[in-house]
C-alpha cells in the first residue's frame, strides 16, 4: 500500500469512527439517555438507583446508608414512593449530601448510623450535584443493548407480583447456613478498626445537613441495623454507637427496629440475609408510620 | 504514563513530531533516549537513578566482555540478576512498612524503594545484549545505542521482550516516507480495543475472583469467571503487546511479535511458542538450551523443563503462587512431551479439538495462581470450584454481557483475521474505526495492566 493508500485507508477507518459516535450520540438525544444499563458491580448498582433518583418524581421516603442498608430492598417496603439509595461500599453521608444538593427534598429520610468509618464520596456527589452532568454524551452500544434486552427478557416485578414471594419467605424458618467462619474474620476486622475520627467528621456533617434539611420541610431519622452478637461488641461498633448516640441522644430523632433477634441471620457475618432483610425493612415501615401518625 | 492516559497520547504526539523534524534528525536516537526516560520517570522519578546504574553497568560489562567473555559475561549476568533479585525479591524478607532497618539511611533508602516498573524486562533486555553482543563479537555499540535498545518506551514496561540482535541492526536514521502508517494503526487499535473494551470491562466482572468476594459466589459463576479471566489475561496483555508493537513502528522499529492466537493450542508445548512468544523464547534461549535442552536424556530435558518453567513462574512475582503456576505448566509439559509425537500423527478434527479445549481448560484454571498470587486464596478458589455454593446472596453476573466482552477474543481466535484479510478487506478500514469508537464508548473502567506489576 503506498502512501496515498494509506491516507484512503485512515480517512475510511476515522470516518467509520466518527459516524459511530455521531450515531451514539443522536441515540442519547433520542432516548434520552434514560436506559438502564446493567449493572456488573455493587457500584453500578448504585449508581442506577442515584440516576432513577435525579430523573424521576421525588418519592416519599429514602432510604441512606451503607451496604447493610443496600440489602433493604425497595420491594420489600409495602410505599411504592420508597428509594433505597445506600451505596455498598460507600459512607451514608454521600446520599444525604445528594439528597441536600437537590432543589425537592422527600417527605421522609431515614439514615443509617451504622458504618460511618468511611468519609463521604466527594466525586459521586459532586457528580448528582449537577443533573445535566448526570447525562452520558454518548450511548454505550453494548450495555445499552444488553440493557434493553434484560428490561425486555426480565422486567423488574412490581410490589404487587412480589409481595406473594416476600410472604412466602418470610414465613419460612431461618437459614441454617453456617457463618462461624465469616464471624471471625469480622469480628478481627471490626476490632483492628479505629473508626473514631471519621466518624467524629461524618457526625459533625450529619449535625449540620439535618437541621438544614428539617428546615426545608423533610423529616430525617436515623436508624441502626442489628449485628450479630459477636459483632455488636466489636471495636468498631462500639466507638461509633457512642459518637453518633452522643451526638443525636434525642430518642424521637430515633427510628427504632423491633424484630426478634434470633429470628434474624447475617449469611457473610455483616450483611442480613434476604429474609433477614424483609423482617427487618417491615418493622422499619410499621415504626415509620407509627412515627408519622404521632406515635 | 499508561498507555491509556490522554497524556500518553499527547506524549507520543509530540515525539513523533520532533523525531521527524528535518532540524533534529540527527539526533533521532539521542531524542527517543530522552523521551523514553521522560516516559519512565513521569510516574516514578526517583526510580530514574537506578534504570541509569542497570544501562551504564550493563554498558561496562559490554565493554568489558568484548574483551574477555569468560569473565565479564558471567559478571555482567550476575550483576543484572542480583540487581532484579534485590528489587523483585527483597520483600520477601523485609515489610514493606518496615522502619529503619539497617539504620543506615542509603541503605535503608534502596530497601524502601518501591518495585520500579518492568525491571523484569529490561533486566532481560541487558541480559540479551551482554549474551547476543559478546558471542557475535560485533563492535561495541555506543552508550546512546545501548540505552535505546533498554529504555526504547513502547517495550520498556512490558515489553515485547526484543533481542539486541534483532534490535540493534534497526538502529539507523528514519524517515517518515517509511513508516507503514496503516500497519501500525492496525496493531494501535486492536490493541487499544482489547485493552478498553475486552480486558477493562471483563475486570470488572473477574474482581469478584478476589478473596473475599469469590467466598459469595456460586460454583458455576466461579467457573465462569475463570473464562473471563482467561480472556481479560490475555485481551490485556495481548493489547498492550499490539500498542507497542504499533507504535514502535511510528518510530521505524519492528518489535517481535507477542502473541499468535494462544488459546487454539492443541498441546502445551504449542502453548508456549503462542503466548507471551519473546518470554518463552528468551528462557529458550538463555536458560534452557544452556542448561542442555533436550539433548542430555529424558531425565535432564524434564529436569531442565521444570526449572525454566519454575524460574519463569518467579520472573513474574516473589510469591508461592507464581512458583506453582511454573511448576505445573512444567509438569504438563513434561507430562505430554511423551505421547505428543503419537498424538500428532493422528489426523482427526475431533481430537483436535478435545486436545484444544483440554489445554484451555488447563491454561485457565492455572491462570487462577495468576489473579490470586496468595497460595492459600488461590487454593480456596480452586476448592470452591468443586463444591457446591452454600452461599444464600451470590451475586448476579449477566452472562450476557460477559459473552459480548469475551466475543472479540473467541472470534479472533476462531481466524476472524485472515478473513478480514482475504474476503472483507474492502470493509477492514470501516472495521477498524468501528473498533475504535467501542474501545472510546465502550472503555470498562480504567485499570492498570496486568502485566505491569511484574
Amino acid at each position: 500500500m503506498g502512501q496515498r493508500g494509506d491516507f484512503h485507508w485512515l480517512v475510511k477507518c476515522a470516518s467509520a469512527a466518527l459516524l459511530s459516535l455521531l450515531v451514539c450520540a443522536i441515540a442519547v438525544l433520542r432516548s434520552g439517555g434514560g436506559l438502564e444499563l446493567p449493572a456488573t458491580t455493587t457500584r453500578d448498582g448504585a449508581l442506577l438507583t442515584l440516576n432513577r433518583y435525579v430523573r424521576e418524581p421525588i418519592p416519599d421516603v429514602v432510604l441512606v446508608g451503607s451496604s447493610l442498608t443496600f440489602r433493604l430492598s425497595e420491594e420489600y417496603f409495602e410505599n411504592p414512593r420508597l428509594r433505597n439509595l445506600a451505596l455498598a461500599g460507600g459512607s451514608p453521608v454521600t446520599g444525604l449530601e445528594i439528597i441536600a444538593h437537590q432543589s425537592r427534598l422527600p417527605k421522609v429520610i431515614l439514615v443509617e448510623s451504622n458504618v460511618l468509618s468511611r468519609p463521604a464520596d466527594d466525586v459521586l456527589i459532586e457528580k448528582y450535584t449537577n443533573k445535566r452532568r448526570v447525562e452520558p454524551l454518548f450511548l454505550r452500544p453494548v450495555r445499552s443493548g444488553v440493557a434493553s434486552y434484560e428490561n425486555w427478557m426480565h422486567k423488574p416485578a412490581g410490589h404487587s407480583q412480589v409481595a406473594e414471594a416476600l410472604n412466602r419467605l418470610v414465613m419460612q424458618a431461618p437459614s441454617d447456613f453456617d457463618n462461624r467462619v465469616y464471624v471471625e474474620r469480622v469480628v478481627s476486622q471490626f476490632d483492628a478498626l479505629d473508626p473514631a475520627p471519621v466518624v467524629r467528621m461524618n457526625v459533625e456533617i450529619m449535625r449540620g445537613l439535618i437541621p438544614e434539611l428539617e428546615g426545608r420541610g423533610a423529616k430525617v431519622f436515623l436508624f441502626e441495623l442489628p449485628y450479630i452478637d459477636q459483632v455488636e461488641k466489636t471495636r468498631a461498633v462500639t466507638i461509633t454507637r457512642e459518637i453518633v448516640h452522643a451526638a443525636f441522644p434525642d430518642p424521637s430523632r430515633w427510628l427504632p427496629i423491633d424484630v426478634t433477634r434470633s429470628d434474624l441471620r447475617w449469611a457473610d457475618g455483616v450483611h442480613l440475609d434476604e429474609r433477614s432483610a424483609l423482617i427487618t425493612a417491615r418493622s422499619m415501615e410499621k415504626n415509620l408510620a407509627m412515627r408519622s401518625r404521632g406515635g | 504514563m499508561s498507555f491509556t492516559s490522554w497524556q500518553f497520547a499527547i506524549f507520543v504526539a509530540v515525539v513523533f513530531g520532533a523525531y521527524y523534524s528535518p532540524p533534529l534528525g540527527r539526533f533521532q536516537t539521542q531524542l527517543l533516549v530522552f523521551s523514553s526516560l521522560f516516559f519512565y520517570g513521569y510516574g516514578q522519578p526517583e526510580l530514574l537513578p537506578l534504570l541509569a546504574v542497570a544501562v551504564c553497568g550493563t554498558f561496562v560489562f559490554l565493554t568489558l566482555a568484548l574483551r574477555n567473555r569468560a569473565i565479564w559475561l558471567p559478571g555482567g549476568i550476575v550483576f543484572n540478576l542480583l540487581l532484579l533479585a534485590f528489587f523483585k525479591y527483597k520483600f520477601l524478607f523485609i515489610g514493606v512498612e518496615s522502619q529503619g532497618l539497617t539504620g543506615i539511611t542509603p541503605i535503608d533508602l534502596l530497601l524502601k524503594l518501591p518495585l520500579p516498573i518492568g525491571i523484569s524486562f529490561f533486566v532481560f533486555h541487558n541480559i540479551s545484549l551482554l549474551v547476543d553482543l559478546t558471542r557475535d563479537k560485533t563492535r561495541p555499540p555506543s552508550l546512546t545505542d545501548v540505552f535505546l535498545y533498554i529504555v526504547f518506551f513502547p517495550q520498556l514496561v512490558s515489553g515485547p521482550i526484543t533481542r539486541a540482535e534483532m534490535f540493534f541492526p534497526q538502529i539507523k536514521p528514519k524517515c517518515v516516507a517509511d513508516v507503514p502508517f496503516v500497519e501500525a494503526a492496525r496493531w494501535v487499535l486492536t490493541g487499544y480495543f482489547f485493552k478498553l473494551f475486552v480486558a477493562n470491562n471483563l475486570n470488572e466482572m473477574t474482581s469478584y475472583m478476589d478473596f473475599p468476594l469469590y467466598e459469595t459466589l456460586q460454583t458455576e459463576d466461579r467457573w465462569l469467571l475463570v473464562f473471563l479471566y482467561s480472556y481479560q489475561i490475555y485481551a490485556d496483555f495481548f493489547g498492550y503487546s499490539a500498542i507497542a508493537i504499533g507504535i514502535a513502528l511510528l518510530f521505524g522499529f519492528r518489535l517481535p511479535i507477542n502473541f499468535n492466537l494462544p488459546y487454539i493450542s492443541s498441546s502445551f508445548s504449542e502453548f508456549w511458542t503462542r503466548w507471551h512468544i519473546s518470554l518463552s523464547s528468551w528462557l529458550r534461549t538463555y536458560l534452557y538450551i544452556p542448561l542442555g535442552g533436550n539433548r542430555c536424556g529424558l531425565a535432564r530435558t524434564n529436569l531442565n523443563l521444570m526449572i525454566v518453567m519454575g524460574l519463569g513462574g518467579l520472573w513474574h512475582g516473589a510469591g508461592v503462587s507464581y512458583l506453582v503456576w511454573g511448576l505445573l505448566h512444567g509438569l504438563l509439559l513434561v507430562f505430554e512431551r511423551p505421547f505428543l509425537k503419537s498424538l500428532q500423527t493422528i489426523d482427526s478434527a475431533l481430537l483436535r479439538f478435545a486436545r484444544m479445549t483440554f489445554v484451555f481448560l488447563c491454561v485457565s484454571v492455572l491462570w487462577i495462581f495468576f489473579k490470586l498470587p496468595n497460595f492459600d486464596h488461590a487454593l480456596g478458589y480452586l476448592v470452591g470450584m468443586f463444591t457446591p455454593g452454600k452461599n444464600p446472596n451470590p451475586p448476579k453476573l449477566f452472562h450476557d454481557l460477559a459473552l459480548l466482552y469475551a466475543l472479540p477474543v473467541m472470534i479472533q481466535h476462531l481466524g476472524f483475521g485472515s478473513v478480514l484479510q482475504s474476503r472483507l478487506s474492502r470493509w477492514e478500514p470501516y472495521l477498524y474505526g468501528v473498533m475504535a469508537a467501542l474501545a472510546y464508548l465502550e472503555a470498562g473502567p480504567d485499570v492498570s495492566f496486568i502485566y505491569f506489576q511484574f
